[in-house]
């Protein structure tokens, strides 16, 4: 493996949680992660999937270790951690639209509010990243009034509104019927091929064999394995075959 | 077919109902014989006086196209009078320096509607105040911060705990010596600190109501905590509140009655006021009773609007 340091965007190094009730749900867990660069993340219920994934935008504080995004440290204390999460979108299993407002004015509420863009600039570049998930006839729909799969993809144009160096994804598709998990991964495919640096968490093993750079295995807190998506799909490391015999 | 004619009957059973209570309470001043006088009781709502204009020089009166007209005898500018509702003149009459020329009829505010003005600014105002308190602390009860949420704990409890006639006379006797304040200033202080518990504890579950998400999604597109609160947390705990707020809203107008215990001349007061003027209790009282339902009603009425208006995105 070569030094990828140099390049990488996301550097987390010995990152260990501890949750208040006790919980240790990440144990030394160290990645990097290039620019550019689609890791996908995969291991049974209770690994620290979504728990690492949100320690790397700071909604989950980390007991030890460092983390550093395109150079900035989140461990310390000066660091704004408001202008780091303007660089890393995020996208979550459970959609989160924000329920009282349109397709539109999710996507342009946080360009508004945090970048203080001008409404009519903010809801044309909104428009424009809608029409880019395939959503140009919703845009004045309220969530209520979208299926899943169309509101995931609301939730991805909101995320991207914030020009976004980094998209993490928490299991996108897990709450979709099957037929709008295509849909979605679509969006999530041409990202990649845009060349957006992404982690995805997600038990989509299709979409880690065709478009992950990395696939990364976590079980019981630790990462316990990661490789390119040939070597991870052929390795027989036992604890994986545990894993993918279970899912497969 | 079968449940519709079951529905009639029971509205049938409520009107009959309804009907059979009022002639409970007609039946019932019989027996305790009162002579119902509701004609006294409209002039303490509104009446009207009549005033009489009086020629300022001596002239000459005509009546034109309705319009009383008095040319003076000496050059001074003619007095041209276009509404009146009694005339006392004819056309082509001489008239004299303070000859009656018209009465003109004043309409009054009776002392039942300065009332329910006041009745109606204690409680927008009390209202406001209201707000803002229970907002920030309703937001405080919850803030990560043991100083702010035990000071949120101690108010809400200690104001929930005491009735508010109490907490009325301490304000007015107590708090208002010492700042000097007013019996008007004293009687919204009590009133808004009073509705301001019930209020925080409303904007407590409401904001505890919505989905954590919501939060972490408005975070991690870089809102600050005050950004996130306001823009996406609000205003869906807004929605959700609307009701128990309106509960509340109509619960501060009814409470400021307890005021007139401290000589505000609210809507109660003035009804005890025309009673010792009337003697005519009965009467009174309902009419007060139906101006404060017509506050009320006028109220959940807004209220059942806006939700209506915000159920677009439901
Ligand atoms: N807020 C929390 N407080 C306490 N313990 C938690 C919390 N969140 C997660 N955990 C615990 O941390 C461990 C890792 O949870 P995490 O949600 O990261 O797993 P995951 O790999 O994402 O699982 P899943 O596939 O079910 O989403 C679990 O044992 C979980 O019970
Ligand atoms: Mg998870």
């Amino acid at each position: 493996m070569t030094n990828r340091t140099d390049k990488s965007i996301i550097q987390a190094r010995n990152i260990e949680k501890i949750y208040p009730n006790g919980c240790h749900a990440l144990k030394n867990v160290s990645l990097d992660i290039n620019r550019g660069e689609v890791v996908v993340i995969i291991g049974p219920s209770g690994s620290g999937k979504s728990t690492f994934l949100r320690t790397l935008n700071q909604l989950e504080t980390i007991s030890d270790g460092t983390i550093h995004i395109d150079d900035v440290s989140l461990t310390d204390r000066k660091t704004n951690i408001n202008k780091v999460r303007e660089e890393v979108g995020m996208v979550f299993q459970s959609f989160n639209l924000f329920p009282h407002k349109t397709a539109l004015g999710n996507v342009a509420l946080s360009p508004i509010k945090v970048k203080k863009k001008p409404r009519a600039v903010a809801e044309q570049e909104g428009r424009e990243l809608l029409k880019k998930v395939g959503l140009a006839e919703r845009m004045n729909n309220y969530p209520s009034h979208l299926s899943g799969g169309q509101q995931q993809r609301v939730a991805i144009a909101r995320a991207l509104a914030m020009h976004p160096k980094i998209m993490l994804f928490d299991e996108p598709t897990s709450a979709l019927d099957p037929e709008m998990v295509g849909e979605v991964l679509d969006v999530m495919k041409s990202l990649a091929r845009d060349g957006m640096t992404m982690v995805v968490v997600t038990h989509e093993m299709g979409f880690a064999r065709e478009v992950a750079d990395r696939v990364v295995f976590m079980e019981e807190g630790e990462l316990v394995f990661e490789e390119s998506p040939e070597r991870f799909f052929s390795s027989d490391n036992p604890r994986l075959q545990r894993f993918l015999g279970q899912v497969l | 077919m079968e449940k519709q004619s079951h529905l009639l009957l029971w509205k049938a059973v409520f009107v009959l109902i309804i009907i059979g209570l009022g002639f409970g309470i007609y039946a019932g001043s019989k027996s305790i014989d009162y002579t119902w006088r509701w004609e006294r009781i409209p002039q303490y709502i509104i009446n009207t006086e009549a005033t009489t204009v009086r020629s300022p020089f001596d002239g000459s009166a005509t009546i034109e196209k309705g319009k009383l007209i008095v040319t003076s005898d000496y050059g001074d500018d003619p007095l041209v009078i276009k509404k009146f509702d009694n005339l006392l003149v004819s056309n082509g009459d001489l008239v004299f320096e303070g000859d009656p020329l018209a009465e003109v009829e004043n309409w009054n505010i009776g002392p039942l509607t300065w009332g329910l003005v006041m009745t109606l600014q204690l409680s927008v105002v009390s209202l406001v105040f209201a707000v803002v308190i229970g907002l920030f602390a309703g937001l405080a009860r919850i803030s990560s911060n043991p100083a702010l949420r035990y000071l949120s704990i101690t108010y809400i409890e200690l104001i929930r705990g005491t009735p508010l006639l109490v907490q009325i006379f301490i304000f007015y006797f107590f708090i208002g010596t010492v700042l000097d304040l007013d019996r008007f200033t004293a009687g919204v202080a009590a009133l808004s600190v009073f509705t301001g518990a019930y209020i925080a504890e409303i904007v407590r579950s409401g904001i505890q109501s919505i989905s954590p998400g919501q939060m972490e999604a408005a975070r991690s597109l870089g809102m600050n905590y005050v950004q996130a609160m306001v823009n996406v947390i609000l205003p869906q705990a807004f929605k959700r509140t609307l009701p128990p707020m309106a509960g509340q809203f109509i619960n501060l107008i009814k409470d400021s009655s307890l005021v007139s215990v401290i000589s505000i001349t609210d809507l109660t007061k003035a009804g005890r006021e025309v009673v010792s003027s009337t003697f005519a209790p009965f009467e009174v009282w309902f009419a007060v009773a139906l101006m404060y339902l017509v506050l009320t009603g006028a109220l959940s009425w807004a209220i059942q609007r806006l939700e209506k208006r915000l159920s677009a995105s439901d």
